[in-house]
């Protein structure tokens, strides 16, 4: 069985091969020792404090094989996209240039650089092992985050925003960037990124030319760049436009990769999810630890994404789950492994959806 | 001889056969009667007082005058942009530096500019080609200079003057198919012409209104940006000699240069004195030079002084203290007689005396 769960110090030499082998889209996820213990560090200290309104936290996630201890995949998430400072997207836009005289009227698409999304909250990191892409795991390493923001709504915006990584060739080399940002620093996007040496992209971001980029006067690679997503991104990108992010708004300023963004509330996850009650014992005897879901209930078990409620101690798995149990319905039961795997015990609250979410619509309380 | 004299209503015709020849680019002066014919009335009402001054044009012919025959054309706008919008690029600069990060990028730009709203524009000059000798094209040129000399008031402090920016034969021009073609799909030619019929400001609207970074067009765009057309060269020339400069204003079109200057440091202005006319010589003034030690021996442009039918020509003049003595056919020319007020300076800036 497989856990997310926050990542841990301990984690750290398994972080770190996971980082030399991801690409260099998720820059969320830097293959540099130092910077990666300052990422778990913070994140530590982000799970484990008392947070009223997002600020500087940032939440990184790691999803464990629970009986090999091997780490399979990472997931993240910034409580407010440029806290310190701003946080930098290109906004599509469309200038309508008319003339009744002339009866000419043109649309023409520019970039507007724009701190828009400067607050929202941010879906970083994601990774999963190439071997697991084809499993549900992927759904949990995306979606049991939300299941935490659904939990904890006052350490996150009412907005939440996803970068995805943008087309460049086999080389690294990106048709955006060679034709925006190297105007401006005559070097290669991943050169530029180390030379910032690991400070906020903002600092980058300043750089960048701050009037709006007419696309019209871009070369053809460059056009067809923009709001492209790398193949590397198709999956986590399928999985967040599954859960209603809107793409078509607003791009990357180095590669041009489609970043998208959602209010919360809206997200398919958010939601469909309920907080129900852990009730092993409803039907079963008290007290029975051999209790287990039970064949007719099996029967009806629905395959969920399962979190617990707690911050430091946040734990999630994929498990059958019964729901609509007890009088009135806000019940759940799964097994008893499923429960010690996220640490819960009878009676205990978790949030729950199922991994299918719209063919099978959860009853009982909304969060 | 030649003399640029201001324009009358009979000369419409003949004007319509000059500008037949001039080709694209002559923005201000498009082979259409209609805009011919509304032009000369307002240089008509202009030089009568009674134009608006939005609407003020000082339109000059050149005229051979034993030919009688048009052969040239120039003009000065009172005041550009006080009726539609005057639009320009200013060539400026942003500089993106990080000392961190050892970066120092200093990337061109364009800004869609109307600074030069209200300033006075030298424009419309369009010499035959036949007469493209001599000092016919410098005589064309400068004239202007002398009417600003003497009606300084009737001007701007600041005077502009667009120069044809670089496009091929055919009229294709680099930086318009770099730029204003993606925005306008047309050809410069036509905007060019919509631009002649005062449609300029329309064809603006479509054009990109934030400011540009150069280095997003063509290498060959940016290479024309400030730059003249080959032929319109000996132009710039006369007008940098006489003070102009290009202070980064580019047409939106074809980018090239506004050269500009403030009407007191204009050298023909600046060192432009009046004189009373003492004799009439009928000796020619080349002789006079020669037999007078108070004689110019300066090429001079030479003008009357009236509004009603202001004449300037090219010759020498004795000075004395009592006035000037002038050749019989020039003072003819002129239409000048004894004891009129005139104004001169020497052709060449080389030539000129500082003076006030």
């Amino acid at each position: 069985m497989f856990v997310l769960r926050p990542a841990e110090l301990t984690d750290l030499p398994q972080i770190e091969a996971i980082a030399a082998r991801s690409a260099i889209g998720i820059t969320s996820l830097p293959p540099d020792r130092d910077r990666l213990i300052d990422k778990i560090t913070n994140s530590r200290y982000a799970f484990a404090d008392e947070v009223d309104i997002p600020g500087e936290e940032s939440y990184f996630f790691v999803l464990e094989n629970a009986a090999t201890g091997e780490i399979v995949g990472t997931s993240g998430i910034a409580a407010a996209a440029g806290f310190h400072d701003r946080f930098y997207s290109y906004r599509n836009e469309i200038i309508v240039h008319a003339s009744q005289e002339l009866k000419v009227s043109n649309r023409i698409h520019a970039l507007h650089l724009c701190h828009d999304l400067t607050g929202f909250s941010l879906l970083t990191s994601f990774y999963i092992d190439p071997g697991f892409a084809d499993s549900d795991l992927p759904q949990l390493l995306s979606r049991a985050r939300l299941l935490y923001v659904a939990e904890q709504r006052r350490r996150f915006a009412d907005k939440v925003a996803a970068e995805n990584p943008g087309v460049c060739d086999t080389d690294g080399r990106s048709p955006f960037w060679d034709a925006v940002g190297r105007r401006f620093f005559n070097m290669d996007y991943p050169q530029a990124e180390q030379l910032s040496g690991g400070r906020s992209k903002t600092f980058i971001a300043e750089l960048m030319p701050q009037y709006p980029i007419y696309v019209p006067l871009l070369p053809a690679a460059a056009k067809l760049a923009i709001g492209q997503l790398h193949p590397d991104g198709e999956l986590p990108f399928s999985i967040l436009m599954d859960e209603g992010f809107e793409a078509d708004t607003y791009v990357d300023i180095f590669d041009g990769g489609p970043t998208v963004e959602a209010r919360v509330e809206t997200l398919r996850t958010v939601r469909l999810q309920r907080r129900l009650t852990l009730s092993p014992n409803i039907k079963g005897a008290a007290g029975d630890e051999t209790e287990a879901i039970d064949a007719a209930e099996a029967g009806s078990a629905v395959l969920s994404i399962i979190a617990n409620t707690k911050s430091e101690g946040f734990r999630a798995t994929i498990a059958p789950a019964v729901f609509g149990l007890g009088a009135d319905g806000n019940h759940v039961n799964f097994s008893r492994e499923t429960a010690l795997l996220i640490d819960v015990d009878d009676g205990d609250a978790v949030r729950v959806v199922a991994l299918d979410p719209d063919s099978h619509h959860l009853t009982g309380a909304s969060w | 001889m030649v003399i640029v004299r201001s324009i009358r209503r009979d000369d419409l015709a003949p004007l319509m056969t000059l500008v037949g020849d001039a080709g694209v680019g002559l923005t201000t002066l498009p082979n259409n009667e209609g805009l011919l014919r509304g032009r000369i009335e307002a240089s008509l009402a202009t030089f009568a007082g009674t134009a608006d001054k939005a609407d003020e044009q000082w339109v000059f012919v050149m005229e051979d005058v034993a030919a009688a025959r048009l052969v040239g054309i120039c003009a000065i706008a009172g005041a550009v942009g006080l009726r539609e919008p005057w639009y320009s690029y200013r060539v400026g600069t942003v500089v993106h530096a990080s000392r961190e990060l050892g970066i120092f990028t200093r990337t061109p730009t364009l800004f869609l500019s109307n600074d030069h709203t209200g300033a006075s524009e030298l424009c419309s000059l369009f010499l035959a080609p036949d007469y493209r000798v001599g000092r016919n094209g410098a005589l064309l040129s400068k004239s202007r200079f002398m009417l600003m000399a003497e009606f300084r008031d009737r001007f701007a402090p600041k005077v502009i003057a667009e120069l044809r920016g670089v496009s091929d034969s055919t009229g294709r021009s680099p930086f318009w198919e770099s730029l204003g073609r993606h925005f306008f799909s047309m050809d410069f030619a036509e905007a060019d012409y919509l631009t002649g019929i005062g449609k300029k400001s329309f064809v603006a609207e479509l054009m990109p209104k934030h400011p540009l970074y150069s280095s997003f067009l063509s290498k060959e765009a940016q290479a024309v940006i400030g730059e003249t057309h080959e032929l319109t060269r000996p132009a710039r020339r006369l007008l940098e000699q006489e003070g102009f400069r290009f202070e980064g204003h580019v047409d939106i079109f074809d980018a090239g240069p506004a050269l500009e200057s403030n009407i007191e440091d204009i050298d023909a202005i600046k060192k432009n004195t009046a004189h009373v006319v003492a004799a009439i010589s009928t000796i020619s003034t080349t002789a006079l030079a020669a037999s007078t030690a108070e004689a110019s021996s300066a090429l001079m442009l030479i003008s009357n002084t009236r509004l009603s039918d202001f004449r300037v020509g090219l010759g020498r003049c004795a000075a004395a203290v009592n006035g000037v003595t002038m050749d019989a056919d020039l003072a003819r020319a002129l239409d000048v007689k004894l004891g009129d007020k005139i104004r001169m300076v020497a052709l060449r800036p080389a030539e000129r005396t500082a003076q006030a």
